[in-house]
């Protein structure tokens, strides 16, 4: 196979998985508001509460403790640079605008695509080498609608809430920095914090945990259904859905926060 | 010998179950990359007959079997099941379909995150209004019926082979379908699981007139199960017949494989251990 050749296959696969990935994401998003409590559809709903749990509740504490340790980090690195300009108190500004806006949804969504996302991938493949797909289809019930949708939905839900607690984490870890090297109670720093974040911090940071959490199910989804060969073939896919969701959601990251400089500043 | 409905009204058998084909492939092509897994397949299967699709392994029986389900579209031809061509046919009438379907499938395929009742309960929650009393009540009729009582509780992972093919079986038969899929029904169990698999589905052949479609290669079973068999070798149908014709057919490959005559290459190799170990 000539060099072009190759090439050309490889392009033509990257495109393929994009239109599948559109694909999936306009047929999720469609399953996902048919999800509904009151509809009667109630398994599809305890299917969603438990994933709630998987995704959400279960990641709260490695988060925290993460959020916790960067907002640390952060606190500590900016702190000795600025202390040369005697302007240790902009680490509250740093800390605060840094966690809200970017590293808060970042460190997120890369703890639930390292705990779930790649959980997400080896059920689906799992389910589509033991024929468990194939069986939904078999009784006429679309597994995007049985499987994806209610991980969707779950993630829609937990991933902001998650970037919230992250958030906080990291922002009072930042305190109990300002408290030994400014002398400034937590209350002092919080009510600080408060005041220089702006609307557009939180919503920005809260827009791009919706579309980290998006890429996150859609990858680990595609990349189950996907799946060939046995269980080698599951483990290939989990690492695969890793691999791609850090390198998409970096890149929706960049994207995002380029909107929001040009058109909400 | 490839037979039609009439023909087999005219010998006389099957007078009552051989009625219209409920479903037909025909010209069924099927490639994975270079190779031709089903080259032109024409089959017809006839409502209320069990019709068993037999052939060695990796002649393209679990591929026709996938189209059939509707699980595959065909690459070229076609393939009409209760009225509805399933390569054209659109989601809605794909689903409606389905519904007519009831796939038991070689491994089972029970979810194993659910219990054996939530399983078998699935399609009812799914397709019905039913009230969960009711669907409770079902379930265990339905578990009943392949001879599994008070396993609604217990994980399929807690099952046996057997049991765990019967709760899929239950789960196949949850909405009452016209036509029953069997792959590999006998595969992994021993003698006797395997006879009791053959027994109940002779018995839902009798009390509810299905049509049956098994994929097998299990002699014994194809023989007691089927009304009709279709031998497929290398993605072609090679005959279509009932069970004795099968068996007397003078085609080589099929007697071959009624025999249980090995390949020419497996006996050379035999050969070659024998001659080393008379050295």
């Amino acid at each position: 196979m000539s060099f072009f050749e190759s090439v050309g296959r490889y392009a033509i696969r990257q495109v393929e998985y994009v239109g599948a990935l559109a694909i999936q994401f306009w047929l999720g998003l469609r399953f996902a508001i048919r999800v509904n409590p009151f509809a009667g559809r109630r398994l599809r709903w305890k299917r969603v509460t438990h994933q709630m749990a998987e995704i959400g509740v279960r990641s709260l504490p490695v988060l925290c403790l993460v959020s916790g340790a960067t907002g640390m980090i952060m606190a500590l690195q900016s702190g000795a640079e600025l202390r040369r300009f005697g302007a240790m108190e902009a680490v509250i500004n740093l800390v605060g605008t840094s966690m809200t806006r970017e590293l808060g949804p970042l460190i997120a969504a890369i703890v639930v695509i390292g705990r779930s996302g790649s959980a997400i991938s080896a059920e689906v493949a799992t389910m589509v080498v033991t024929e468990e797909v194939d069986a939904l289809r078999a009784m006429a019930l679309d597994p995007i609608d049985f499987v994806l949708a209610p991980k969707y939905l779950a993630m829609m839900a937990m991933l902001p809430c998650l970037t919230v607690a992250g958030v906080f984490s990291g922002i009072v870890a930042g305190g109990v920095f300002t408290y030994f090297a400014l002398d400034m109670t937590l209350l002092m720093y919080l009510r600080r914090t408060v005041e220089i974040l702006l609307l557009r911090d939180i919503v920005s940071g809260l827009v791009k945990a919706l579309v980290f959490g998006s890429i996150i199910v859609h990858v680990g989804c595609l990349e189950g259904f996907l799946v060939t060969g046995g269980p080698e073939g599951v483990g290939r896919s989990t690492t695969n859905a890793v691999v791609k969701s850090i390198f998409l959601v970096i890149i929706a990251d960049l994207l995002c926060t380029a909107f929001f400089y040009f058109f909400w500043r | 010998m490839t037979d039609t409905g009439e023909a087999a009204v005219a010998r006389g058998e099957k007078r009552e179950t051989v009625r219209q084909p409920l479903v037909r492939a025909r010209g069924l092509q099927v490639r994975y990359g270079n190779r031709d897994v089903l080259a032109g397949v024409d089959l017809e299967v006839y409502r209320g007959e069990t019709m068993v699709i037999l052939g060695p392994s990796g002649c393209g029986k679990s591929t026709l079997l996938r189209h059939l389900e509707g699980l595959e579209r065909p690459m070229s031809g076609s393939i009409v099941v209760s009225g509805v061509d399933l390569g054209k046919a659109s989601r809605q009438e794909l689903r409606r379909v389905r519904r007519l379907m009831g796939v038991s499938f070689q491994s089972a395929a029970m979810f194993n995150s659910m219990t054996v009742g939530d399983n078998v309960a699935l399609p009812l929650r799914e397709h019905t209004d039913l009230a969960d009393s009711t669907i409770r009540l079902m379930t265990r009729m339905k578990l009943q019926q392949v001879g599994l009582s008070g396993v609604e509780d217990l994980y399929p992972a807690q099952l046996s082979g057997g049991m765990r093919k019967r709760a899929s079986l239950a789960r196949a038969l949850a909405l009452d379908p016209e036509i029953l899929f069997f792959d590999e029904p006998s595969a992994g169990l021993d003698p006797i699981i395997a006879a009791g698999i053959d027994r109940l589905i002779l018995r839902l052949k009798e009390a509810f007139r299905m049509t049956i479609i098994v994929v097998t290669h299990e002699m014994q079973s194809a023989f007691l199960i089927a009304d009709r068999m279709c031998m497929l070798d290398r993605g072609r149908i090679l005959a279509v017949g009932t069970a004795n014709e099968i068996r007397n057919h003078p085609h080589p490959r099929i007697r071959q494989f009624v025999q249980r005559i090995p390949d020419a290459y497996v006996g050379g190799s035999t050969q070659y251990i024998t001659d080393f170990l008379d050295e």
